[in-house]
């Protein structure tokens, strides 16, 4: 098997990669939209790109939604593109530090022709920052071919006849691209890839984290197979699966192939005749039946193969069928080899179908439903795939589904697919400001580092955290113990979030400011909960007023005594003493202080 | 464009752009097409397109080049196929004269070019296929670079077909200055019988999201359907996919430097809207109609005409600078209702407007508000103005005005005359009445 990946990562800059819009995609709700149309245009030799042409063929209007912070008439394809954003191409050439990858000496811009709607312009813009590299793994190197940085696409937001609608706060947003060499020995190991990859990306500290900020792409080959490009695996968990599924696929389409071989030998299999039999369905129980017109085609010899099953829930009839929806749009075909009282279809009716269209025992059929010129397509694109079953595999692009398989999307697209962006001037990369940019620790060295101040566990939460910065801040410069820093940050903000608590609301300076007064003695640790709990509903107001507000203040040692005092003069023993106090007075008093005064 | 010692380098290797070649520098290898370089980036980089399809900039200096074998042709070649009329579809004529409508890209270089052969225009825009095409080339040019002399050519070149059995002609063109070349043939075709249409493209028709297609596709369905003998400018009417607006040759204007919908009509309502699909919607009644009259050429164009920005601050010794090279006439872009610098002694146009006046050469007044019109009553320093001889040119734009004093200086030394030509309409650049609502 031959498998690589492409990992792509937004990058948290300020901006976007072309214009002065933000780059944190905006919560609010579309202020306008815009309505485009967009057409194959002729690529590269002068033939229309392969990709494009197929997503022209369904003939889409696209709708734009336009946000105010992340939208402006760059999104818009109304204006040049802003020159490179300076951040985006220091963190992109970090990463190739990072990655062991050679940086170019110059940059240069191009267009990746796009056609599925997705940018306004029908291209994405993108460059090679890096060529070569490697990371080490624990089934060896694995090689980096490529790192380019480039921009994320718009969002989609739905689809309806004819209709795309797409969102633009996305576009624009620097993206770094991490393409592997095809080194990756099995399944297990493409995790273990996407999983380093990742945690590198996030060690710099500069990349962006939540759902959708980071997407793999899977290339897979098996001996006798095709170069399929699976797109959009956004969870980890999935890779393993995705990869054993698209093997299996695979090697079962070969199987295929030699059974078809040996069916046929030296006949060749000759296009079908497409056969109308809407009489026989006029009455069907089916109401997925009773449509306008129903087409169907006999397969000869393909008797039992469209049944088989290439993996859990997929067989070749499945096959058949993506082609039929992704090329006419259908909702999908109905064959030979399914369970046919599902529908419901009669046994009779699919007695005198076999015999409208002269299929014999040997033969498969396939049907469509619905309007005439619709069905025609349907069973042209069914046509195509099982063509493409004599020949095995097919070189293409799938996308993921929920279960870790993966469905027919479009063709592999050519290489017809880049051009120069004559908008931005190249970018010349001088050695001396490579050599300047500060590398950040890797992994496995900032992890052995933290192991000396923190357990485990804590030390494999905060080392890859957003708040890691800020952790570093606080036990560095404010001194304040490193398990605390943690817990507070990885630990408390988490069970606080999950109450419900805006914790989002409290940014780095709010946090730091608690740390200050922590370290001033202001309250206990204790008191941290409530604290974050009042500050996040109301982050106006300041840590010390509301401690103030809540009472929270650190009791000082003339009142603890006061109250030990008074404990002991009620009778109380010493033994349950410090118990009694901390159970009354446990976010005011710090035990240790407490003991010491008793 | 590569440095010297990099094309010396090139020559001695007999390494051309296009060839395959590979770079060693350092311990690494690349291998791909040699890419020229355009006039921006390191000229002592050399652009390589790598098999992958990317291309990238490698440092000169310690390299060592290779040429190995395989060439890619560089640029952009037209097809030879000519593409038979077929009896029944409509004739149009599209006489190309620069700008991004219907180019072609280089795919290698990105580069883009016009292209003006129809097995060319309709590779691009198949919707053309649904006419017979006559396609004329007459020159590649940059609108900002365009001169009288190209609307002469051009005036002549539309003459020239609209004596065909064409039903209407397209004239391609760069977007910068598209307006100032509608008024000029608006000025120089008399008798107009056909429709005259200008197009072009805020982007070029290399990406799948240029307005060039619909462009296209609106001009010629308007240039072939519709009624109205003008010359117009086709272009989008907004920034959706949606429709084009046909606005009238001397009522428009560029309104934004990269929008798909930069142009707008001012004092005028558009003439028509155009779908993709063919359907035309007048928006303006008034207008001249097709008709079997005799087109008749008036080419005449006295080039010495200056057009002249008014601003707080302004040396009223600009126009000295012109009357000195011997300059003909005056059109001033005035602030407001059509004012200049009046009262401040040595910052005054005033003695300038009487003093050329005197020396017979026309001073005409517009507003660079653009919207409205001017007037030369409503305020004292108008009255002064109008007073020392300016000709005050109701809703006509600045630009419009530029080039129509050019035609009537080619025709009348005499400034009476020049005046009631100025300030009566020829070609649909004067109003009676202001449009309450722009569309
Ligand atoms: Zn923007």
């Amino acid at each position: 098997m031959k498998c690589g990946i492409e990992i792509h990562q937004r990058l948290a800059t300020e901006k976007k990669l072309f214009c002065g819009c933000s780059a944190q995609p905006s919560e609010d709700k579309p202020i306008a939209t815009v309505e485009r149309m967009q057409r194959a245009v002729a690529g590269e030799l002068g033939d229309v790109d392969l990709a494009a042409l197929h997503e022209y063929s369904r003939g889409r209007k696209y709708r734009y939604q336009i946000f105010p912070q992340t939208t402006c008439l760059v999104e818009l394809d109304e204006e040049p593109p802003h020159s490179m954003n300076g951040e985006a191409l220091e963190i992109a050439v970090e990463v190739c530090l990072l990655l062991n990858s050679k940086v170019v000496d110059e940059v240069e811009v191009m267009r990746k022709t796009v056609i599925d709607g997705s940018n306004t312009s029908g291209f994405q813009r993108t460059s090679i920052i890096g060529l070569g590299g490697f990371i080490e793994t624990s089934k060896g190197r694995v090689g980096i071919e490529a790192i380019c940085l480039e921009e994320e696409s718009s969002g989609i937001v739905g689809e309806k006849a004819g209709e795309i609608t797409y969102r633009l706060d996305r576009l624009g947003i620097p993206l770094v691209e991490i393409a592997t060499s095809p080194d990756i020995k099995d399944a297990k190991h493409a995790r273990e890839v996407a999983e380093k990859l990742g945690m590198i990306l996030r060690a710099t500290g500069k990349v962006q984290r939540g759902i959708g900020t980071i997407r793999q792409d899977i290339n897979i080959s098996v001996p006798e197979g095709a170069r399929v490009e699976v797109k959009g695996a956004q969870e980890l968990g999935l890779i393993e699966t995705i990869v054993d599924k698209e093997v299996r696929r695979q090697e079962k389409l070969v199987k295929i192939k030699g059974e078809l071989e040996k069916r046929f030998g030296k006949k060749r299999f000759e296009k079908p005749a497409v056969v109308e039999v809407t009489e026989i369905f006029k009455n069907s129980a089916s109401k997925l039946l009773r449509k306008e017109c129903l087409l169907a085609m006999k397969l000869t010899n393909f008797a039992g193969l469209l049944g088989e099953e290439l993996y859990e829930n997929r067989r070749l009839g499945t096959e058949l069928s993506d082609y039929a929806v992704a090329k006419a749009g259908v909702g999908g075909i109905i064959h030979s080899d399914e369970k046919l009282e599902k529908y419901p279809i009669s046994g009779e009716e699919v007695g005198r179908l076999r015999e409208k269209i002269g299929a014999g025992a040997h033969d498969a059929f396939v049907l469509v439903a619905g309007d005439r010129k619709t069905c025609m397509r349907a069973l042209e694109a069914v046509c195509e795939r099982v063509l493409q079953a004599f020949e095995g595999p097919q070189n293409e692009v799938r996308k993921v589904l929920p279960d870790g398989g993966t469905s027919y999307m479009r063709p592999m697209p050519g290489s017809a697919r880049l051009y120069p962006e004559t908008d931005v001037p190249p970018i010349e990369i001088s050695r001396k400001w490579v050599e300047g940019i500060k590398l950040p620790e890797m992994p496995e060295e900032r992890k052995a580092r933290l192991l000396k101040i923190l357990n485990e566990e804590l030390a494999e939460k905060i080392m890859l955290s957003e708040n890691y910065p800020l952790f570093e801040k606080v036990v560095g410069e404010l001194k304040v113990e490193a398990k605390f820093v943690a817990t507070t940050l990885e630990e408390t903000l988490v069970s606080l979030r999950r109450e419900g608590v805006p914790v989002e609301k409290l940014n780095e300076n709010k946090l730091m400011e608690l740390f200050i007064e922590y370290k001033c003695g202001k309250f206990v640790k204790a008191a941290i909960p409530e604290i974050l709990r009042r500050v996040s509903k109301n982050t106006g107001e300041s840590i010390s007023s509301a401690v103030e507000k809540l009472k929270l203040e650190k009791m000082g040692e003339a009142e603890l005594r006061k109250i030990v005092e008074e404990k002991k003069k009620a009778g109380v023993s010493s033994k349950t003493l410090i118990q009694e106090i901390m159970r009354e007075h446990r976010l005011r008093v710090d035990a240790e202080e407490l003991s010491k005064v008793i | 464009m590569y440095s010297k010692e990099i094309q010396k380098k090139l020559k001695d290797l007999g390494v051309e752009i296009g060839d395959s070649v590979r770079v060693k520098r350092g311990d690494q290898v690349y291998e791909g097409i040699l890419m020229p370089k355009e006039e921006l980036g390191d000229s002592n980089a050399i652009v390589v397109k790598l098999s992958n399809g990317y291309a990238i900039g490698i440092k000169f200096e310690g390299a060592e080049l290779e040429k190995l074998s395989g060439h890619r042709q560089i640029g952009f070649k037209s097809s030879d196929e000519k593409i038979k009329h077929i009896a029944g579809k409509p004739l149009i004529s599209i006489i190309s004269t620069g700008g991004t409508v219907a180019s072609r890209v280089d795919y290698t270089t990105g580069g883009v070019q016009a292209s003006y052969n129809a097995s060319d225009l309709v590779s691009i825009v198949p919707e053309l296929g649904s006419f017979n095409i006559n396609s004329k080339f007459l020159f590649s040019m940059m609108s900002e670079d365009m001169t009288a002399e190209h609307w002469k050519e051009m005036a002549k070149a539309v003459y020239k077909e609209l004596k065909t059995d064409t039903s209407g002609i397209i004239v391609t063109h760069g977007t910068d200055t598209m307006h100032f070349s509608t008024a000029a043939l608006s000025f120089m075709l008399k008798d107009l019988n056909k429709p005259v249409v200008f197009t072009g493209s805020q982007r070029s028709s290399d990406r799948g999201s240029s307005d060039s297609f619909i462009n296209m596709i609106c001009s010629a369905n308007f240039a072939s359907k519709s009624d109205v003998a003008e010359v117009s400018l086709v272009m989008h009417g907004s920034s959706n996919d949606d429709f084009c607006y046909a606005h009238r040759g001397t009522k428009v204007r560029k309104l934004h430097t990269s929008k798909r919908d930069a142009f707008k009509s001012v004092n005028d309502e558009p003439l028509a809207k155009i779908f993709p699909d063919g359907k035309i919607e007048m928006t303006n009644c008034n207008y001249r109609k097709r008709c079997d009259g005799e087109v008749s050429l008036d080419d005449k164009l006295e080039e010495k005409v200056a057009l002249i920005k008014t601003y707080p601050g302004m040396d009223p010794g600009i126009f000295d600078f012109y009357i000195g090279k011997k300059f003909k006439g005056f059109v001033i872009e005035g602030t407001g209702l059509g004012h200049v610098p009046t009262t401040i002694e040595g910052r005054s146009v005033i003695p300038k407007i009487r003093e050329a006046t005197k020396a017979g050469i026309p001073v005409c007044i517009t507003s660079q508000c653009l919207f409205g019109r001017v007037h030369d009553f409503v305020y004292a320093n108008l009255r002064k103005e109008f007073e020392a001889g300016a000709m005050f040119c109701g809703d006509m734009l600045p630009e419009v005005a530029y080039v129509k004093l050019m035609h009537v200086l080619a025709h009348s030394k005499d400034l009476e005359e020049i005046r009631k030509m100025m300030l009566t309409n020829i070609a649909g650049e004067l109003n009676e009445r202001t449009p309450v609502f722009e569309l």
